[in-house]
């Protein structure tokens, strides 16, 4: 075994959004029953990722309750409005600021209300986790449960609907000039890697991610977005190929395919930075896909740092790692000690 | 975490930056969400695909009257039983629900069986008999770029080529003190996600299409469904089933169509759920590309400009390719400011699986380009790569390769930052350049 060690650095930036004169459009529609329980009607699909989550808490902040009492329906033609597709690391940064607008909207219908129960002003009024209170102090002095009631029994509406449109215009056919996107997400990773001069085998031993949140709405799911785009990033870099022979699938099965097992993850740091983006809820955006871009480029940048040797073919399999040192040794490039 | 709780106090929010559980966790720990491949409907039929699983051919004839006759059988389609249009597609409507005139992919779709059981589909389909006349595939950019190869679509192989312009590149060459050149090839690559495609569709007593279907969008589902099976779009209704996952291909149409035209004939509910080796077949995939890059700095570490060609294979049907390969243009320079640029890129049809949206979109292959550019400019002026990158970054008051100027929220300076304090605190130094700092 020979083995040596390399570090390497891959950053990235990645257009967030649909771009291209694309609708690019979040909506929602939020309702809050007689006992203040609250549902929120989202069209963007979750893929696991955590979006749904993502819309309690916006909706949770924006009324004043607690997620406990919020409920989303999501992605269905039949009851939720249309909010575009949950891809280009969109969901957050545009569905976020619909949601936003709607419970903001729905904020000021129980406000309003609460002032006429409290006989108090309204700009004196302001809601804490389920309660509605006067400004600068956290004094309860109607629940938003008995507020939503009233709204109810005067037939006074308790719902209301949110928009954000994102689109933005193509860049110019000639030169490809313009304002691309509404904004970019950011990311910078290090990698460590292993190289085995003998076989060409490549193992990253860890993988450093710095990913721009924005301002991370929930951490947790931030950092398995980062987690989960690194490991699909190790894949893409070392592992997944799809061979087609004349056009004929030869990987059409996992015993071919190779995905990365809980083997070849190594450790994976997310340092989490937060440059607040004002286009997005509460300064958020994407991280899904700029979690992903950088960790092949920085375990290319790696093995060149163990052996000396750039490698320009993806995926870094061993064979090709394996030929690439025996021509540098035929060059006079390498040597083993 | 301790970050995290220095964070949390610090922060006028409630609710955001705090990690609220996900409403679905639990249930997705216990093993109790019910995603399409395990619902079970009464009356509910099991569908099956027969693939073309050969690249470009004209089709002479699908005779299925042997796998209609075997038992259990409830319906054997060809395109020619399809009611609308046959047709869907993200960008432009290339792609056939059911191939018709030709076999363009191996991933092409030519009969659908609908069966009281699983095991009955796949024994009908294995009874569909096939005529295929074989027409020379194309399969590489060469092919692809050659104006006398057989067009594979009306309109040739070429589908989009598009341009990226910016400065004066003479004068960026004329600039540099070092230049660094070179080609990179990426590949092929599949989604994977736990979740095979799957779909479930009934016809409603009031007479709406419901489909079940893991998709990243239901709304762009229904608006390619109605016209390729003649439907109004009111009574087409999608719901997004749990899913397994997505990274992008469920971006496009994958159940969703032939479910539905099978439920409509039928007027039983259908299911259909892929083998892994099935989605491994078919649906879309990451667009392989080779790019040419030629990039030069001055002796002061400056970059002056990028010269790159990007050819995109985009497989048999566009999907959202033409997006995804002008994204790379446009990404090509990575976030740092390049002022004088030339860019090319090239969406090509070929015979092979189609390509489209892939976590990464395009930007995940022009970031292996433009990042191994950066490293071996860094190399040749002695500079660190990461000192290198810090210097040349985007920063507030500086334009993008589109021209766009950076404000707010323009943060990789910010994530460079924070790996060189990394590796600072822990003494990691590049072995075949200066230090980190």
């Amino acid at each position: 075994m020979a083995i040596r060690k390399g570090l390497g650095i891959g950053s990235m930036y990645y257009g967030i959004g649909y771009g291209f004169s694309r609708a690019d459009i979040g909506s929602a529609e939020i309702e809050m029953a007689e006992d203040g329980t609250t549902t929120v009607y989202s069209g963007a699909c979750d893929m696991g990722q955590g979006v749904m989550t993502v819309v309690t808490q916006v909706a949770a902040e924006e009324l004043g309750i607690e997620p406990e009492q919020i409920r989303v329906v999501a992605a269905d033609t039949g009851s939720t409005p249309d909010a575009g597709p949950t891809s280009g690391s969109r969901a957050t940064f545009v569905q976020g600021v619909a949601v936003q607008n709607a419970a903001r909207e729905l904020r000021e219908e129980i406000l309003d209300m609460a002032s006429r129960m409290l006989e108090c002003p309204r700009e004196n009024l302001d809601v804490h986790r389920g309660e509605v209170c006067e400004v600068g102090t956290d004094r309860p002095m109607v629940s938003v449960g008995k507020v939503a009631h009233q709204l109810h029994f005067h037939g006074r509406r308790a719902a209301a609907w949110g928009w954000h449109d994102n689109t933005t215009q193509d860049v110019d056919p000639e030169t490809s000039q313009g304002d691309a996107y509404a904004t970019y997400g950011w990311a910078t990773q290090l990698a460590e890697v292993e190289v085995d001069t003998e076989t060409g085998r490549v193992r990253l031993t860890k993988l450093v991610s710095a990913t721009d949140a924005g301002k991370a709405i929930n951490p947790v799911a931030v950092e398995g977005q980062i987690e989960g785009g690194a490991a699909m990033g190790l894949g893409y870099g070392l592992y997944e190929q799809h061979i087609l022979e004349n056009g004929v699938p030869r990987t059409a099965s996992l015993a071919f395919y190779l995905v990365p097992t809980a083997m070849d993850v190594p450790d994976i740091e997310c340092e989490i930075v937060e440059v607040p983006d004002p286009r997005g809820p509460f300064g958020a955006k994407g991280v899904a896909e700029p979690a992903t871009i950088p960790t092949t480029p920085a375990i290319l940048n790696a093995i060149y740092d163990a052996i000396g040797i750039r490698i320009t073919e993806t995926p870094i399999t061993p064979e090709r790692v394996f030929f690439a040192i025996q021509e540098a040794k035929s060059r006079g490039e390498f040597s083993d000690d | 975490m301790s970050e995290d709780a220095s964070r949390e106090t610090a922060q006028p929010y409630h609710w955001i930056g705090r990690n609220v559980t996900k409403p679905d966790a639990l249930e997705k720990a216990l093993g109790a969400t019910e995603y399409v491949g395990d619902m079970v409907v009464p009356g509910m039929l099991h569908a099956k695909i027969l693939w073309a699983g050969t690249p470009h051919a004209v089709i002479r004839n699908i005779d299925t009257r042997e796998a209609a006759r075997a038992p259990g059988v409830a319906a054997v389609l060809t395109a020619a039983d399809v009611p609308g249009t046959n047709r869907y597609g993200l960008a432009v409507l290339d792609q056939r629900a059911l191939a018709d005139d030709k076999v363009r992919s191996a991933g092409d779709a030519l009969a659908l069986v609908a069966a009281e059981d699983e095991e009955a589909a796949e024994e009908a389909v294995a009874k569909i008999k096939v005529d295929l006349e074989p027409l020379r595939p194309i399969l590489t950019y060469k092919d692809a770029l050659d104006p006398d190869g057989p067009p594979i679509h009306e309109g040739g192989n070429v589908f989009q080529h598009t341009t990226v312009r910016k400065g004066d590149l003479e004068q960026g060459i004329a600039e540099s003190d070092v230049i660094v050149e070179d080609s990179y090839h990426t590949h092929r690559m599949d989604h994977v996600p736990m979740e095979p495609e799957a779909g479930l569709a009934y016809v409603d007593p009031s007479g709406v299409l419901n489909i079940l279907v893991g998709t990243q969008y239901p709304y762009r589902d229904r608006r390619q469904i109605a016209p390729a099976l003649d439907l109004p779009m009111n009574k087409v209704r999608v719901v997004q089933a749990p899913i397994g996952g997505g990274f992008g291909r469920k971006d496009d149409i994958t159940a969703e169509i032939h479910v539905g035209l099978l439920a409509l004939k039928t007027r039983r509910p259908v299911r259909l759920v892929y083998t892994r080796e099935e989605s491994l077949i078919a649906n879309t995939k990451r667009h392989p590309m080779a790019m040419s890059f030629r990039t030069g700095a001055r002796a002061d570490g400056r970059l002056t400009f990028l010269d790159g060609d990007i050819y995109g294979d985009t497989g048999a049907g566009i999907s959202l390719g033409a997006y995804v390969i002008k994204k790379a243009g446009i990404h090509a320079t990575g976030p740092y400011d390049v002022p004088n640029i030339r860019v090319d890129t090239y969406t090509l049809y070929t015979n092979n699986l189609v390509s489209g949206a892939m976590r990464g979109f395009g930007v995940m292959q022009a970031a292996v380009a433009h990042e191994s550019q950066m490293d071996q400019l860094a190399h040749k002026l002695g500079m660190s790569p990461l000192e290198f990158r810090i210097k040349n970054c985007l920063k507030p008051g500086l334009a993008s390769s589109t021209g766009q100027l950076m404000n707010e929220g323009c943060g990789i300076e910010a994530t460079l930052q924070r790996i060189k304090d990394y590796m600072n605190a822990r003494d990691l130094r590049f072995k075949r350049s200066q230090a980190a700092s």
